[in-house]
């Protein structure tokens, strides 16, 4: 009874602030932008402008729904939960901090610990493409179905040199578990990121084009393609794109804390508290996020072969390089 | 509880690979294809195979199928219907093609029964590191299940082949349509 109740728990808590910090991340979108433009950002609604995403959320919610004349009813209607979806399902296994004690019960801070929880996220992250694809293809329309198309030539290319990082990773801790792979970093200096600095630097550029975002977003390209993939959508159909494409930002933010920044391990603190670990997962966490933001508003989209000329010329023969010499190295070191 | 879940997945397995092969547009038979794979990922799940699952779901679910969607809607063929008619050999082509997949389902199914499946096979795997998972599994498919292995992959190989020649344009309309471009 009780580890159904403290489960039940972690549940709601994992999931309420993943939600949460997907729609404070509209809002931090759009503070951030204005911050680098020079301008001030909403700041009507609430004290800074802080309601803005309920406000955003209740508007989407009365707008009008409109099916195209000639789309596949079935698929239009379930393409923006499948990309909803896989986002939020991958956050069940990522380790926000160690064990902790509370009212006598002991606890793991994460949903569930997989033995291969890379490659649940990955798997299972991966799917979040096909909401994108089918979505634009059932709107019969020309501009969603480029979308569509850009996305999954995208997806396959990036996908292949984000798995190769990863794997990188793997072969260095020698675990597919999610949580061993925070726990061997605990000292600061053992960070993944000092031993596999090109893999972490990969990690991040294809970060940025699985989940769409600039200078990769050429599902949307609004310049071109009016609206990408989501050009026939409305109302709240369009708000679940948007939830899972913020949400997925902020798994794979999550993600990369994990695989780079040692997890909740406090630097110069052996044996923080979990409080303390909690605040310096989320601390790191933030900052992918705002790189995110940061690079949407500093650089330009990439033209669509330069984009793969990215992938397969430069990201994919370096994440093999990095592959061998990790190999290499620890085969001569007999680790 | 297991077993009715793999009852379950078992016929969603079956029933969505028959709508692979029977479905009209192109894409429905992707989406029918991605849900056998599923399908099958949850009985790799049930059978204690985490990471066969996984797998499945990350190569076939995730860069295998995205790809079969890129070139299907790349291509945007038009109504199979119609370009199947037009073709003289459609009708004796198909009767040979169900005849060969029928004799070859039969043949894999048994050298399957030949190596009579253990009757615990729904049983979880032996507990053990991922290490160990993946050793059993290698020594099923590559030692007692060489062959069945073998037929299947021959019998993907004919798919394949299969594939090219159903695709491949005639010559004459080839060079039709190279000369309007020149145009």
């Amino acid at each position: 009874m009780n580890t159904i109740l403290v489960w039940l728990i972690k549940v709601l808590i994992i999931y309420g602030g993943l939600l949460g910090t997907a729609a404070l991340m509209t809002l931090a979108e759009r503070k951030v932008s204005a911050w680098i433009q020079h301008r001030k950002g909403p700041n009507r609604v609430g004290p800074c402008g802080i309601l803005q995403p309920l406000a955003d959320g209740v508007k989407l919610f009365f707008k009008e729904e409109v099916l195209p004349a000639g789309a596949n009813r079935l698929l239009f209607r379930f393409a923006p939960a499948l990309t909803a979806l896989p986002a939020m399902m991958t956050v069940a296994v990522i380790p926000f901090g160690g064990e902790l004690e509370l009212f006598g019960i002991t606890t793991k801070l994460s949903i569930a610990d997989l033995d291969i929880g890379v490659l649940y996220i990955l798997a299972v992250g991966g799917l979040g493409i096909y909401g994108i694809i089918l979505g634009g293809w059932a709107s019969n329309s020309k501009y969603s179905l480029l979308g569509g198309l850009r996305a999954s030539a995208q997806m396959v290319s990036y996908e292949l040199s984000m798995i190769l990082a990863i794997v990188a990773v793997i072969a260095v801790t020698g675990s597919l578990d999610l949580r061993e792979i925070a726990q061997a970093q605990a000292a600061f200096t053992d960070w993944n990121i000092w031993r596999q600095p090109l893999a972490c630097g990969l990690f991040v550029v294809t970060m940025f084009a699985e989940t769409n975002r600039h200078p990769f977003d050429f599902a949307e390209c609004e310049p071109e393609l009016v609206g990408g993939f989501h050009t026939e959508y409305s109302s709240m159909k369009f708000g679940l794109y948007f939830l899972g494409e913020y949400s997925a930002m902020v798994v794979m933010a999550c993600l990369a804390t994990t695989l780079f920044l040692g997890g909740w391990s406090v630097p110069f603190v052996p044996e923080a508290h979990w409080l303390l670990g909690l605040a310096a997962f989320m601390a790191k966490t933030a900052c992918f996020l705002f790189l995110y933001i940061w690079v949407r508003w500093t650089l330009p989209r990439l033209r669509f072969d330069q984009l793969m000329g990215l992938g397969w010329k430069v990201m994919l023969p370096l994440a093999l390089l990095n592959l061998f010499i990790t190999g290499a190295l620890l085969s001569l070191t007999g680790a | 509880m297991v077993n009715i879940l793999f009852y379950i997945c078992a016929v969603a397995a079956i029933a969505s690979a028959l709508g692979v092969v029977s479905a009209r547009s192109p894409i429905n038979s992707v989406l029918s294809l991605l849900g056998t794979f599923f399908s099958l990922a949850v009985i790799y799940l049930l059978a204690g195979f985490q990471f066969m699952a996984a797998i499945q779901i990350l190569v076939y679910g995730g860069a295998i199928m995205v790809l079969f969607l890129f070139v299907i809607m790349l291509l945007n063929l038009g109504n199979p219907e119609q370009v199947a008619q037009a073709d003289p050999l459609f009708k004796p082509g198909r009767a040979t093609g169900v005849a060969l997949a029928v004799s070859g389902a039969a043949l894999l199914l048994g050298l399957l029964a030949a190596h009579a499946l253990p009757a615990d096979h729904l049983s979880p795997v032996p507990a053990g590191s991922g290490r160990a998972m993946i050793e059993t599994l290698a020594d099923a498919i590559f030692g007692k299940y060489v062959l069945p292995f073998e037929v299947a992959s021959v019998m993907l190989l004919a798919a394949a082949v299969g594939v090219l020649v159903l695709a491949k344009r005639e010559r004459p309309g080839l060079l039709d349509t190279e000369a309007e471009d020149n145009r």
